[in-house]
């Protein structure tokens, strides 16, 4: 292809002018296939980065080149070429529908069952949604808000520009750049991100999320979040959405950091419902993400809540570093695979400061031909006096082709600490179906009734908007899966 | 092929294997909690010599082969070498040992009188035990303190069709010594194990268990202690797999660890796809007395069919203030109150044998560990 040989020459010749400082008006929206100094240099020059920032990438990407890919993870899948992928694909002007009746009427009969507003049905689907319900002007309202109140949420790209000192400070922080192989191939190729700081003793006025960032389409299959609450602030985070997204991605390999000065609160919510493959397991998404959150004063708080429902394969271990005294981690997850999906996912738990605690409450389901695990960590230093960590995996079953694996490590190294762990595996109880069909609720019905039951701990952790939503997610995510 | 000529064979290929894969180290996932690569080389593993085995009085009805004749009969020929997986210490117990010991026990035949082989001195060593459909016995198992550098004992225990077995091990502190046992056993339809572990420690101390419940109906009952104080290390690692339909398993391990000591419990339990009505049932628990001790616990489930029970409970902790407090206010020095505390914690799992005699023995060897364990190290 011409566009494709083109961008090769441009890109070439780019390298010849690295010599002489930077070029930022390159008319090209996609790097050729491949990873290379070349491309980590043209992505940088694309975002019109600092010079610092690219050596930071640079950096990365020569650790990432004598980095072994990780296969500890009970996860199956083909070898990734890394060099056959796109590492940078500037926003396409996406096809835009002229009206809703033009979009794949499956992907409208999913958002109907997750009752979501038409509005937003158009802004999902890619319709070019009317000036009157323009999101834009809701997100107007909200940056003067977030304005007045000081705080600042931006993509990370306008961070590196805007605000260079505080991202300089806090990036790579909690997970440094080579961290582990799929950290570090972000932090050499990330496209954008998020980025949020929350100033001393403010408490953030809304939740802020992702899908009313203007140029949340933006962001790439590298996601780069950085979230900073200064001392005394809180601040709830959204993260995803439930309805099902079309991506053409095959590998995301997203980081996310999260610091928490003293006495700062941050909650951190996903919903992650990335495209499965089909019912022969053909397809979907590979999600290798790292998400991390440090508590680097006392008296802080961390709290991660995921409902992860798509993606071919869930790579993701949500981690607290509880390095402040009195400082809390918590983990809410719900995992669920069906047909060919899996999913290895879970949490770690350090606890390195006095009467630190923890709470993990993972539930797994497992349906059709699917594998989810749990896999986590907790891990009490000889200095965490009074460490505190309970513990709770449940995993469900439904169907004898599947598999759900409880893996937890659990390292005391301080006698006053206390630490907890139960893990229970069971399938949805004969008597507890018939119950439900015998009232006259539908087999697909009492599937979704009986699993939002066992996932209730967690679902209540969500926001609220988001937490309705969830529930009927995971009644879709189960469709087919029984009889 | 003559029998000595096909146990050559099957030696040639176990050192090969072992050469290929050499010492088991950190970075293998399930020997995270000991590095025997870190202290040992292959090479101190070949040259231990053979360890000793002695059974003063073997009870009427039991077959007893002496692995150092070469000519062996055909029960221990289909036996030696093959029951569970191939792992890389096995192997090299398999390549080393120059002796050791296998017994049979026949159809039908129940042994109540408990067969006891103790196991002395350094180097390699084999055990094998052959139960017949129907056959039951007792094998107690206990450990000398004279280890040397390495005493690596590879144990196959075969059960045929109803058959039972109870097998107490109990090994001693051994601060000088590398202690590694392995220990694969196969059991058929209804047959029952039922094991105890007595660990007092030692410089590394291994003990693992691979069992194949591969007939319907089968069982393994686990239960051990450990207690350690001092520089004390002892991993026990379980690996039960549920490979037919309607098995059980139970485990409960209790661990105490005083001084600089580490006490490691790693329990895998699969349960294969089909083995419908499997029911398992896992408890691992430590106290930790210093703040130099460590506690590492990794209980894990692997699961591929939906009509199972599987649970699993672990906790770390120090004893509860709660009680502590009350036995003190009822007058008892804190010493006392804390011991008596202790015994009520590993007293569930010693009482899990069953057998008075041998329960006796266990709590001998415990109350002489416990001052080591009690000991707080700064």
């Amino acid at each position: 292809m011409s566009a494709g040989s083109d961008t090769k020459d441009q890109v070439a010749a780019l390298g010849e002018k690295y010599k002489y400082g930077f070029v930022t008006d390159i008319e090209t929206d996609r790097a050729p296939k491949g990873l290379n100094t070349d491309i980590v240099r043209f992505i940088s020059a694309k975002k019109t980065e600092p010079e610092w920032m690219l050596d930071w990438r640079l950096a990365a990407f020569r650790r990432w080149t004598e980095m072994r890919e990780p296969n500890w993870a009970r996860l199956r899948y083909a070898k990734i070429d890394y060099q056959d992928s796109y590492y940078y694909a500037a926003p396409k002007s996406t096809e835009k529908y002229e009206s809703l009746d033009e979009v794949d009427p499956k992907l409208l009969e999913t958002y109907a069952k997750l009752g979501i507003p038409i509005s937003e049905q158009k802004q999902l689907a890619g319709v070019a949604v009317d000036a009157v319900f323009d999101s834009v002007s809701v997100a107007t309202t909200f940056k003067e808000r977030l304005n007045e109140a000081g705080v600042i949420f931006c993509p990370i790209s306008e961070a590196i520009r805007d605000y260079p000192d505080l991202v300089r400070k806090y990036l790579g922080s909690v997970v440094p750049v080579t961290d582990n192989f799929f950290a570090t191939l972000n932090s050499a190729v990330f496209s954008d991100g998020t980025f949020v700081y929350v100033p001393k003793g403010v408490r953030c006025p809304m939740e802020l999320s992702t899908y009313f960032r203007i140029n949340a389409s933006q962001t790439g299959q590298f996601e780069r979040t950085l979230i900073v609450a200064d001392e005394g602030s809180y601040v709830s985070y959204l993260e995803g959405c439930t309805a099902p997204m079309r991506d053409e991605n095959q590998l995301h390999a997203a980081v996310v950091e999260l610091v928490a000065l003293e006495g700062a609160e941050i909650k951190y919510s996903t919903v992650q419902n990335w495209y499965p493959g089909d019912e022969n397991g053909k397809g979907g998404i590979y999600n290798f993400v790292t998400k991390r959150g440090d508590c680097r004063g006392a008296r802080s708080k961390i709290s991660w809540t995921q409902v992860e429902t798509g993606s071919a394969i869930t790579w993701k271990y949500p981690s607290c570093i509880l390095r402040g005294d009195d400082t809390v981690g918590e983990f809410y997850s719900i995992a669920i695979t069906n047909n060919f999906q899996q999913a290895d996912t879970g949490t770690k738990m350090i606890h390195l400061g006095k009467n630190t605690r923890s709470r993990i409450i993972s539930k797994g389901i497992s349906a059709g031909h699917a594998q989810n695990t749990y896999r986590g960590l907790v891990s009490v230093h000889p200095k965490a006096i009074n460490a505190r960590n309970y513990t709770q995996c449940d995993s469900l079953l439904i169907g004898g082709k599947c598999g759900a694996h409880t893996v937890p490590y659990i390292e005391s190294r301080n006698p006053t600490a206390r630490l907890e762990h139960e893990a229970t595996t069971s399938k949805i109880a004969e008597d507890q179906l018939f119950y439900c069909l015998q009232r006259g609720m539908t087999q697909e019905e009492a599937v979704a009734l009986i699993v939002n039951g066992f996932c209730k701990e967690v679902l209540q952790q969500l926001p609220m908007e988001f937490a309705v939503e969830a529930q009927k997610l995971v009644g879709i995510s189960l469709e087919g899966s029984v009889g | 092929m003559t029998a000595a000529a096909q146990r050559e064979a099957r030696r040639t290929e176990a050192l090969d294997s072992f050469r290929v894969r050499g010492m088991p180290h950190r970075r293998f996932e399930h020997w995270r909690y000991s590095d025997l690569r870190a202290v040992l080389d292959a090479g101190q593993v070949a040259q231990a010599g053979t360890a000793k085995w002695q059974i003063d009085k073997l009870p009427d009805g039991v077959e007893l082969f002496d692995l150092a004749t070469p000519e062996a009969p055909d029960w221990v020929m289909q036996k030696l070498g093959n029951v569970g997986n191939r792992r890389t210490m096995v192997e090299a117990s398999l390549a080393f040992a120059e002796g050791g010991v296998a017994l049979r026990v026949p159809a039908g035949r129940k042994i109540a009188e408990p067969i006891k082989l103790q196991i002395a001195g350094q180097g390699n060593l084999r055990w094998l035990i052959v139960l017949e459909k129907g056959a039951s016995a007792r094998i107690f198992e206990p450990h000398t303190a004279d280890a040397g550098i390495l005493r690596n004992v590879g144990v196959e225990i075969s059960m045929a069709e109803g058959s039972e077995l109870q097998h107490v091990r109990c090994a001693p502190f051994m601060p000088r010594s590398f202690a590694v046992e392995l220990i694969a056993v196969e059991a058929a339809k209804d047959a029952k194990y039922r094991a105890h572990f007595a660990n007092f420690g030692s410089r590394l101390s291994r003990t693992e268990l691979h069992i194949v419940l591969g007939g319907e109906g089968a069982e393994a009952h686990l239960s051990g202690v450990t207690v350690l104080g001092h520089d004390g290390h002892s991993d026990v690692t379980t690996h039960i797999e549920h490979a037919a339909a309607k098995t059980s398993s139970t485990q409960l391990f209790k661990h105490v660890a005083g001084g600089k000591s580490r006490a490691v419990y790693q329990g895998k339990i699969t349960v294969r796809e089909g083995a419908v009505g499997s029911d398992s049932r896992q408890t691992a628990r430590a106290l930790l007395m210093s703040p130099r001790a460590e506690a590492d616990l990794k209980p894990e489930l692997i699961i591929f069919a939906d009509d199972v029970k599987c649970a699993h409970g672990a906790t770390v902790g120090d004893l509860d203030a709660e009680s502590l407090f009350y036995l003190r206010s009822r007058g008892l020095p804190e010493k006392e109150a804390r011991q008596l505390l202790i015994n009520a914690f590993l007293g569930e799992a010693v009482a899990a044998i069953g057998d008075d005699a041998l329960i006796e023995t266990i709590w001998h060897d415990i109350e002489a560990a416990l001052p080591r364990a009690m000991e707080s190290v700064k």
